[in-house]
């Protein structure tokens, strides 16, 4: 007689086929088909885009994008995560909420705003925002808060007896140098190199500002085309980059994963007479990448004959998007818990590259493979409902939530769980009697983060949504085609409010330091 | 025939060799103290014993019955009717006194009523009935140890495991609980191991001392 199966390990395959139905599969289906034209194995696709003249300026254009946006998201948000983390700069909390505002709103709301202030100032403005450096402004204010929170959290997780060892023999700028940023590398390299992945899958902002890269290239053959084998093809690049992304991020993070735990208070730096300067420059950097652009695009949100035509056009997709997002922050919540508590220990490495591959592969290849896969006669029940968006939503952001959650469970001793196994308790009593309790606050940020990662989406949106089911950022971008512009604006007002009530939420039970 | 036997067991943690061929019986009821400098892999043993880390060769017998042997844990650690008291104590914060103790009595499905009459005898048994519900950041380190040693005695192992509990006590404390865990020692019967670097309890304690040095009994 075999062995019976546990219940640990049967979980474990259900969120393995969850990850794979929602993400693996897809990929699958597109990469074969891509390699597939009338019924027989072909690299037509392949040698036509390699071919085409323009193939290889908009791989450049995608590889130039990402890596200016990665230049100054690093430049900023680095010294910037440090700032908020170690030192008495006043405001700090403020600032550092404020810059994260354009993160969770969709990308192209902040294109839009840049789009307003330039049609104030004149040509030469639009000229440059429409190009190349509007791109990098926008994109970086964007992404600027993925550097800097995770730099903040790193730095936050350095143990201040380590620091205060260096600081016998050294000054600040020598410990930051040795001790503080090498503990904290781990942190801030995958925090770059998820901005550079981003930014190379990023579809609605060069979309908008007309500036073509592979993903605008992908989805126009998805979309004007309907040439899934050419989409395929064009998004396959795009991919490989994502996967070799995240096999340089796991080179440079072997023998790097420091396992300490914070003693819950950060050794802080005095700024001294750098205070006023460096709050000014804050207030600046807020000013410019944050207010200026938003303010501009709700200026005429607040009329009530625009909100009321904005409701009335778009209010059904505002409770969509809530709705759907909802949903699928709950499935990520508690698939990301369940694949955090697998993880833990360093245990199923390979399940753990292949969801934040999923997280780094384009909106706009997961979603051709979703469409690829799902519509058949057969799966129309998914295909023509939200279900098909959820999975789209579920397989891009697990990542997100198995690592905050396994970065909550990672300070949970094991020795609690150890001891509940030798009173007697098996896995699932375990779970829901000892992890799940001690990891309230894990689950909460876990769901506030995939629910707002869900609401500000686009491509998954746009691509996957059913039939007269657009959640808002879909239709807002439908809308902007011939939609008056108060009306836009007080669309954009609208879904900025739903995307800010967690932010605020998750601001109060994340405290500013630790 | 001893009551727990290990037989050239080894382990090793990547390159490091934590436990190296090393054998061992312990007859029912002794008290045996593993002594040795820190990282000789005292606690490394326990583990083993507990079945929260798995052999790489060799094998652990328990009454009789293999419950380890050569990289298969055959006896999983919930089934092996032992309690362990954690050098960090493990006591679960988000839980009273009452469902510390109550926790596996309940995952062992012994009665309500029972299990209720069992937690309050053995919070008398170590003087803390008052403190039934209150939660373990509310305790004094003395009586967290007290409540750790409550919890893994309270279903009613027959064999203690303890990881240098006491290692963070004053010494007044650490002469009561040592008084409080003999006096529950010949109540119960207990076969306890108990790991530490301390001569001083040692000395208290042990019915025989094992030394340790480089995985190995010396």
């Amino acid at each position: 007689m075999g062995r019976p199966v546990k219940a640990e390990t049967i979980v474990l395959w259900l969120c393995v086929a969850l990850v794979a139905i929602a993400g693996l599969a897809p990929i699958a289906a597109i990469a074969v088909e891509s390699f597939w034209q009338n019924g027989h194995f072909s690299l037509t696709y392949y040698r036509e885009l390699i071919s085409a003249a323009r193939f290889w300026p908009l791989l450049a254009n995608s590889i130039r994008l990402a890596l200016a946006t990665t230049a100054v998201c690093g430049l900023i948000g680095v010294p910037a995560g440090i700032l908020f983390a170690k030192s008495d700069l006043p405001l700090r909390s403020g600032f550092m909420w404020l810059l994260t505002v354009p993160f969770v709103l969709p990308p192209y709301f902040v294109a839009l705003g840049w789009a307003h202030v330039v049609a104030r100032i004149g040509t030469i403005a639009s000229d440059w925002l429409f190009r190349f450096g509007g791109c990098v402004l926008v994109l970086s204010s964007v992404f600027l808060p993925i550097t800097m929170l995770l730099t903040f959290a790193s730095i936050l997780n350095v143990d201040r007896r380590l620091e205060e060892a260096a600081r016998l023999a050294s000054g600040w700028p020598g410990v930051l140098r040795r001790v503080t940023l090498p503990l904290s590398a781990p942190g801030i390299v995958f925090s770059l190199v998820l901005v550079f992945l981003l930014a190379m899958g990023e579809l609605s902002v060069p979309s908008f500002l007309r500036y073509p890269t592979l993903p605008v290239l992908s989805f126009t053959q998805f979309a004007a085309s309907y040439n899934f084998g050419a989409a395929t093809a064009a998004a396959v690049p795009l991919a490989f980059i994502a996967f070799f992304g995240i096999l340089v991020e796991s080179a440079f993070l072997r023998d790097r994963d420091y396992a300490f735990r914070s003693t819950g208070q950060t050794l802080f730096i005095s700024l001294r007479h750098w205070k006023t300067p460096l709050a000014t420059l804050m207030a600046a950097l807020c000013f410019a990448l944050v207010i200026l652009p938003l303010d501009a695009l709700f200026a005429d949100a607040f009329s009530p004959a625009a909100l009321h035509e904005a409701m009335q056009r778009a209010g059904v997709s505002v409770v969509r998007s809530v709705m759907y997002s909802a949903v699928a922050a709950t499935i990520l919540m508690a698939l990301g818990f369940l694949l955090g508590h697998f993880m833990r220990g360093g245990r199923q490495r390979v399940l753990s590259a292949l969801t934040l591959a999923l997280f780094a592969i384009p909106g706009t290849v997961l979603s051709i493979g979703l469409v690829r896969l799902w519509n058949t006669p057969c799966t129309w029940f998914i295909y023509a409902t939200p279900a098909l968006l959820i999975l789209g939503y579920t397989a891009q952001y697990c990542a997100v939530t198995t690592r905050l959650s396994l970065a909550g469970l990672m300070l949970i001793p094991t020795s609690l769980d150890e001891a509940g196994r030798l009173s007697g308790a098996m896995w699932a009593r375990r779970l829901f009697r000892i992890s799940i309790p001690l990891s309230t606050r894990t689950l909460l940020c876990a769901w506030l983060a995939a629910y707002i990662l869900c609401l500000r989406d686009v491509p998954i949106a746009i691509m996957t949504a059913p039939p007269g089911g657009d959640p808002l950022p879909a239709r807002i971008l439908t809308l902007m085609a011939n939609g008056a512009p108060p009306m836009i604006a007080s669309l954009c007002l609208i879904m900025a409010i739903a995307s800010l009530i967690p932010l605020v939420i998750l601001a109060r039970v994340i405290p500013s330091r630790g | 025939m001893s009551y727990i036997e290990v037989d050239r067991v080894s382990k090793c943690f990547g390159d490091r060799v934590a436990i190296n061929q090393l054998s061992l019986h312990i007859h029912r009821s002794e008290r045996l103290v593993l002594f040795g400098p820190s990282g000789c892999g005292k606690t490394t043993v326990l583990r083993l014993l507990a079945g929260l880390e798995i052999p790489e060769q060799g094998s652990i017998r328990i009454d009789g019955r293999v419950v380890a042997s050569s990289g298969k844990n055959l006896v999983p650690p919930e089934k092996r009717d032992l309690g362990m008291v954690f050098q960090d104590l493990a006591l679960w914060p988000h839980m009273t006194v009452q469902q510390n103790l109550m926790f596996g009595l309940n995952a062992r499905r012994v009665q309500k009523h029972e299990a209720k009459v069992r937690v309050c005898d053995m919070l008398r048994g170590v003087g803390l009935e008052h403190r039934i519900d209150a939660k373990p950041h509310q305790l004094s380190g003395g009586e967290q140890q007290r409540v750790a040693l409550a919890r893994a005695l309270v279903s009613r192992p027959s064999i203690l495991l303890m990881d240098e509990p006491l290692s963070s006590l004053d010494d007044e404390r650490k002469d009561a609980i040592v008084s409080d865990l003999l006096g529950l020692q010949s109540q119960f019967g207990f076969t306890l191991i108990y790991v530490t670097h301390d001569r001083v309890e040692t000395g208290l304690l042990a019915s025989r001392v094992c030394q340790m040095r480089d995985g190995r009994i010396a």
